[in-house]
């Protein structure tokens, strides 16, 4: 008798796992993130959860990666959501060229593909003929009202350096390129450009060294915040008042140093509401929608203490 | 029995010899090398300022660097330092930001917090190698993920902040231009002398790395011995998680990826032997030195961020190759 109550609860479970798309008749949404490690993708996972409890008209599965190049569990994932058969597959890939091919076996098989965050690559869309449009934010242009910001503070011929993200990670790419272009357009003069692969302590040290070597900067751009946290830090140290921050992403912790002073600006991609809205339009697509095109604009905003 | 007093008597006769001297001032000569040269080819590597940023900024890896000599010493390696310090500075910021008590005693419940979950990570790694005779490689490394897998969970992956302002005060505090938390990283550093050279259990480490059967006849409690090492290691991971939360102000549960390796390649540098039994923590202070200087002044004379790293990769090869032959050299 216990043995066929379990037996029924495993039928059941794999009954669900196999796609309870057709047993419902809610439409199934597979959310596939980066690193869960990463705050950015966190809020963005509970704010998906909100979403799916607010809206109550669609099932969703959502899943991480143990780290941000990990690009091989996303193909596995892409490659599970085929076999349940889910309506939706809403992604912010990590690889913009490896995940391509996967999506397209995804389309193949009839079901509406979203790409958020960071942008899959053109080229690589190009040779294997796949049309897909891009949901997220423009994080050129958000680095951009952040180093323009600095920039407008400071005027022509003020020295500044950028700390990078992850050399070789798109939107790390993306921002510094936004950092030099506000970097010509106010005529700063750039003594230095290094990475702190996204992370405070790093940026507390390089920043350090940077400072020694350049001891008459006036600006420093952080490509996140994080980073941005760990340049204030060594600027306190440093007893340095005299020098300007502005970050990327508004994350809590930054909060108390905007409000103080100690940071000029961030920039905030509402990142929490990024895969919500995504998932807002891919059901849109389920529901017979138009097909998205080309490059669908997510809201950014400077933060500034004013 | 025989065997176990030669490696005991050896090692103590060697550290007032001529040649242990040589030995020793080997990597302090490839540190001293460092220094002059970044001296003559930049401009601020010996100012004040500098210094004290370089003294800065080995304290975390000098502190995992002790703890990780005692672990290499015996022969094993702690590949979970960097996670179990993340997960310590977590416990310690949710401590530190618990409301409704005072300041001092948040800092106190905090370090008291850090330490003892560095103190149970690194018992549970003593432990486990040690009971089954597991290759320490695979236990820490699956240490490496439970650790960081609970740091994220404990902090739901956010960053805390807003500690109190004395604890900041601790992490930024100078002594004549030294930092304080680096003087305690030196205590540790020194501590770590005593114990190693001045203590039977000390001596019985080396032993163990030597020859761990022959203590084991002598009727020594190996197994205690082993997992005391790796307590000592996950202490002094706990212990950097507390000068990492004063020095930034922030616990990360991301912090400390990758830190092991430096920490390991302090303790190699130092020329402490990867298959235990040889080596010493001053020999650690001097490795972390090199590897301190080396990336700051690095970014002084203003290599590209690929460079910078291809330049430290060889440097350990390097180190480690010259100690080979200077183990061979020694042994003449």
């Amino acid at each position: 008798m216990k043995f066929m109550k379990i037996a029924a609860a495993a039928a059941t479970s794999i009954a669900l796992l196999a796609g309870s798309a057709q047993a419902e008749d809610k439409p199934v949404v597979g959310l596939i993130m980066k690193s869960l490690a990463n705050e950015f993708f966190q809020n963005m996972l509970e704010g998906a959860k909100e979403h799916e409890k607010k809206r109550g008209d669609y099932e969703l599965r959502a899943v991480g990666m143990q780290n941000e190049t990990d690009f091989e569990s996303q193909i596995n994932a892409v490659e599970n959501f085929i076999t349940q058969g889910v309506d939706a597959i809403v992604i912010a890939p990590a690889d913009s060229r490896a995940m391509v091919r996967p999506l397209k076996r995804a389309m193949e098989a009839g079901i509406v593909v979203i790409n958020f965050d960071v942008s899959l690559d053109a080229e690589a869309k190009k040779q294997q003929g796949v049309e897909l449009a891009f949901v997220g934010p423009d994080n050129r242009g958000g680095a951009k009202l952040a180093g323009d910001a600095l920039g407008e503070l400071l005027g022509a011929g003020s020295k500044v350096v950028i700390i990078e993200g992850n050399p070789g990670a798109d939107n790390a790419n993306e921002r510094r390129l936004g950092f030099e272009a506000s970097v010509e357009d106010y005529k700063l003069d750039l003594v230095d450009s290094r990475t702190a692969h996204w992370e405070t302590e790093e940026a507390n040290t390089v920043f350090s060294n940077i400072l020694t070597a350049h001891p008459d900067i006036q600006g420093v751009m952080a490509a996140n915040d994080s980073m941005a946290i760990g340049v204030v830090k060594a600027l306190e140290s440093a007893g340095r008042k005299d020098i300007t921050v502005v970050g990327f992403d508004n994350i809590p912790a930054v909060g108390p140093m905007i409000k103080d002073g100690r940071m000029l600006a961030t920039v905030d991609q509402f990142g929490q509401d990024m895969a919500a809205n995504s998932i807002d339009l891919a059901l849109d697509v389920i529901a017979g929608g138009p097909q998205l095109e080309g490059w669908v604009k997510t809201p950014i905003e400077l933060v500034t203490n004013k | 029995m025989a065997r176990q007093t030669d490696v005991l008597s050896e090692s103590r006769s060697n550290e007032f010899s001529l040649r242990a001297l040589i030995n020793k001032a080997g990597i302090g000569l490839a540190l001293l090398a460092l220094i002059i040269f970044f001296s003559v080819f930049t401009e601020h590597f010996l100012n004040a300022n500098n210094i004290t940023n370089i003294l800065t900024q080995i304290t975390i890896n000098l502190i995992l660097a002790v703890g990780m000599t005692f672990v290499i010493l015996i022969g094993g390696i702690d590949l979970s330092v960097g996670s179990v310090m993340a997960f310590a500075a977590v416990v310690a910021g949710k401590a530190i930001t618990l409301p409704g008590f005072g300041t001092t005693e948040v800092i106190l419940l905090a370090c008291l917090a850090a330490i003892t979950a560095g103190f149970v990570c690194g018992l549970l790694n003593g432990v486990i190698s040690s009971y089954w005779a597991l290759p320490s490689f695979i236990i820490t490394l699956g240490m490496l993920n439970i650790a960081r897998g609970a740091a994220l969970q404990v902090s739901e992956a956010q960053t805390i902040y807003s500690f109190p302002f004395a604890f900041e005060e601790f992490g930024s505090a100078m002594i004549y231009g030294i930092p304080v938390v680096f003087l305690v990283a030196l205590v540790l550093v020194l501590l770590a002398w005593f114990i190693l050279n001045r203590t039977v259990f000390g001596r019985l480490l080396y032993g163990i790395g030597n020859n761990e059967e022959a203590v084991r006849l002598a009727g020594h409690p190996v197994f205690w011995y082993k997992v005391a090492a790796f307590t000592i290691c996950g202490l002094t991971a706990g212990i950097a998680a507390i000068v990492y939360m004063a020095r930034l102000n922030i616990s990360s549960p991301i912090a400390g990826i990758g830190f092991e390796l430096n920490a390991i390649a302090a303790v190699i540098i130092g020329g402490t032997s990867l298959s235990g039994g040889r080596g010493s923590v001053i020999g650690t202070l001097i490795g972390a030195f090199i590897i301190g200087v080396l990336a700051n002044g690095l970014i002084l004379i203003g290599l590209s961020d690929f460079m910078r790293q291809m330049i430290t990769g060889v440097v350990i090869i390097i180190a480690v190759v010259l100690d080979h032959y200077r183990a061979k050299f020694a042994a003449k």
